[in-house]
């Protein structure tokens, strides 16, 4: 007995009917149709952003499990490999970029200012173009691109292969063992990165003003940089790392987690999550600098 | 028997299907249950619906006067053990933190105790000691299952409730598997609820259901 809608059984001469695949793809023009496609991805957003503030509600909500010692011990093992693969293990990639953007930002300043005034300014420089956007503008970026993709990635993998109803089987909840680990890791991996690149631009860049003038002062430069950071320019780069880290994380999580059936939706979840974690990083950092820099 | 467990109109349906239709069905604590499966019989969602695996389930599943579907999270975690037919560990561990991992989370145990606990387990089911620090994706079917029960076993459930534990095994490993099973069931009161179409295997359980329109009925075997 044929199914209802098994097509493959029509009778001869008669006209095969092909059933829209996707009954809310519009097969005709209607005056629904360009009201959908606005209204649906502001749906979708809306939708994406309650998830997401609700993850961090899941994820503040089952910290509390970690004032037991014996489950903050398995939190701990699971934080520092988090750790380890992205703070630490970044930092060649982070520090090898940290290195081409010193040579190439003080070359290039050299071009358009005297000497003299070249280690005048040298501070306030670095400090504006260096500690405030570029060091944490790159280190997220290197965040996104090598961490937080294997992340989501690997929460994809995990929901393919049912290892969330496992561990729900077992009483353990996933965001205690999947989310919270990079809820906290990518803060504190950020900020390290962020700490690596400003100590890596300052050295590369010292080596370039050395070549061209033997005589300048490595500690006046030092000083003179650490002059010009105030509280306030810690302050809003821990800022940056804190809430920068944690939506990454929190968007990493999000796409891995909506992986159901199939290996291309991991693909999918991948590519949606770098295009939303790129957006909403570079949107806090700009909202952020304009907040606080803004005379 | 100092207990039951009782399902109470169990109903497991999916949208396009029926699997199970108000089951009313007790079992007597401490015995081995064999439940005589077929091909996508629902055989594996009757387990997790009965160990309070499956969301948006009606009816009840009381394990000695408490419904399993109820329960919280943690409180079920100790009272009932799972054994999965394929897969069932978490890749981020090895084999030893994937059987000690419900110890750490869910009792007071200290590293050595779960360390004795382990080894006597794994002892207790023939599973070599190198197979502890292997990865997951290194075991083969057989071992897999075996470590999913020994994961079961050390937290000494009052029920355990194992899917198709069989496949691939030579009939001297069946046997002693159910042996310490039988064993356990007796001596600590846990019930045994496995799914099996092995004939060898259910001879072995001290009473044999099927699943028939819907219904759990006796099996001759």
């Amino acid at each position: 007995m044929s199914k209802p809608n098994d097509t493959s059984k029509q009778e001869p001469n008669q006209p095969v009917t092909v059933e829209p695949i996707d009954s809310d793809v519009p097969n005709r023009f209607t005056v629904l149709g360009p009201l959908k496609m606005l209204v649906n991805p502001v749906a979708q957003l809306t939708r994406t952003i309650m998830d997401l503030i609700g993850l961090i509600s899941v994820a503040l909500t089952a910290s509390k499990l970690l004032f037991q010692t014996k489950r903050r011990g398995i939190f701990m093992a699971l934080f520092y490999r988090q750790i380890y693969n992205t703070g630490v293990r970044a930092l060649y990639i982070n520090g090898a970029v940290a290195v081409l953007v010193g040579t190439l930002l003080i070359s290039r300043l050299f071009d358009y200012i005297p000497n003299q005034v070249m280690e005048d300014q040298f501070g306030y420089l670095f400090m504006v173009i260096v500690f405030r956007e570029l060091g944490p503008l790159i280190s997220g970026v290197i965040l996104i691109a090598r961490s937080a993709t294997s992340i989501t990635a690997e929460i994809g993998y995990l929901r393919l292969r049912r290892e969330f109803q496992v561990l729900n089987g077992l009483g353990i909840s996933p965001v205690f063992l999947f989310l919270l680990p990079v809820f906290f890791a990518f803060p504190l991996s950020l900020l390290l990165m962020f700490i690596y690149f400003d100590l890596v631009v300052f050295l590369s860049s010292y080596a370039v003003i050395w070549l061209s003038n033997p005589s300048a002062d490595f500690f006046a430069l030092l000083s003179a940089i650490l002059n010009q950071i105030s509280l306030n320019e810690i302050a809003i780069n821990g800022l940056k790392a804190v809430l920068g880290g944690m939506m990454i994380g929190v968007i990493s999580i999000h796409f891995g987690a909506k992986v159901e059936n199939s290996f291309t939706e991991v693909s999918d979840a991948i590519s949606n999550s770098t295009t939303t974690q790129l957006l909403v990083f570079f949107v806090i950092n700009i909202l952020l600098s304009i907040l606080a820099y803004t005379q | 028997m100092t207990g039951t467990l009782t399902l109470e109109n169990l109903h497991i349906e999916y949208p396009e299907v029926l699997l199970f239709d108000r089951l009313n069905v007790a079992f007597p604590i401490g015995s081995l249950i064999g439940i005589e499966t077929d091909v996508l019989d629902g055989a594996t969602s009757l387990l997790k619906g009965i160990g309070g695996m499956l969301y948006d389930i009606d009816g009840r599943s009381i394990l000695n006067g408490r419904n399993i579907l109820t329960m919280p999270a943690s409180e079920r975690a100790r009272k009932v053990g799972f054994v999965y037919e394929d897969e069932g560990l978490i890749s981020l561990y090895d084999v030893f933190q994937n059987i000690a991992l419900p110890l750490e989370f869910h009792t007071d145990l200290n590293v050595a105790q779960t360390r004795s606990l382990i080894d006597a387990t794994i002892e207790a089911l023939n599973v070599p000691k190198a197979l502890l620090q292997m990865q997951p994706h290194e075991l083969n079917d057989v071992q897999t299952r075996l470590v999913n029960l020994a994961r079961a076993l050390v937290m000494s459930p009052e029920l355990l409730l194992i899917d198709e534990l069989e496949g691939g095994m030579p009939d001297d490993m069946i046997d002693s598997t159910m042996r310490l099973l039988k064993g356990k069931a007796r001596k600590e009161n846990m019930t045994v609820l496995l799914t099996s179409s092995n004939e060898h295997v259910l001879r072995e359980v001290d009473q044999v259901l099927k699943i028939q329109s819907n219904q759990l009925v006796e099996s001759p075997v």
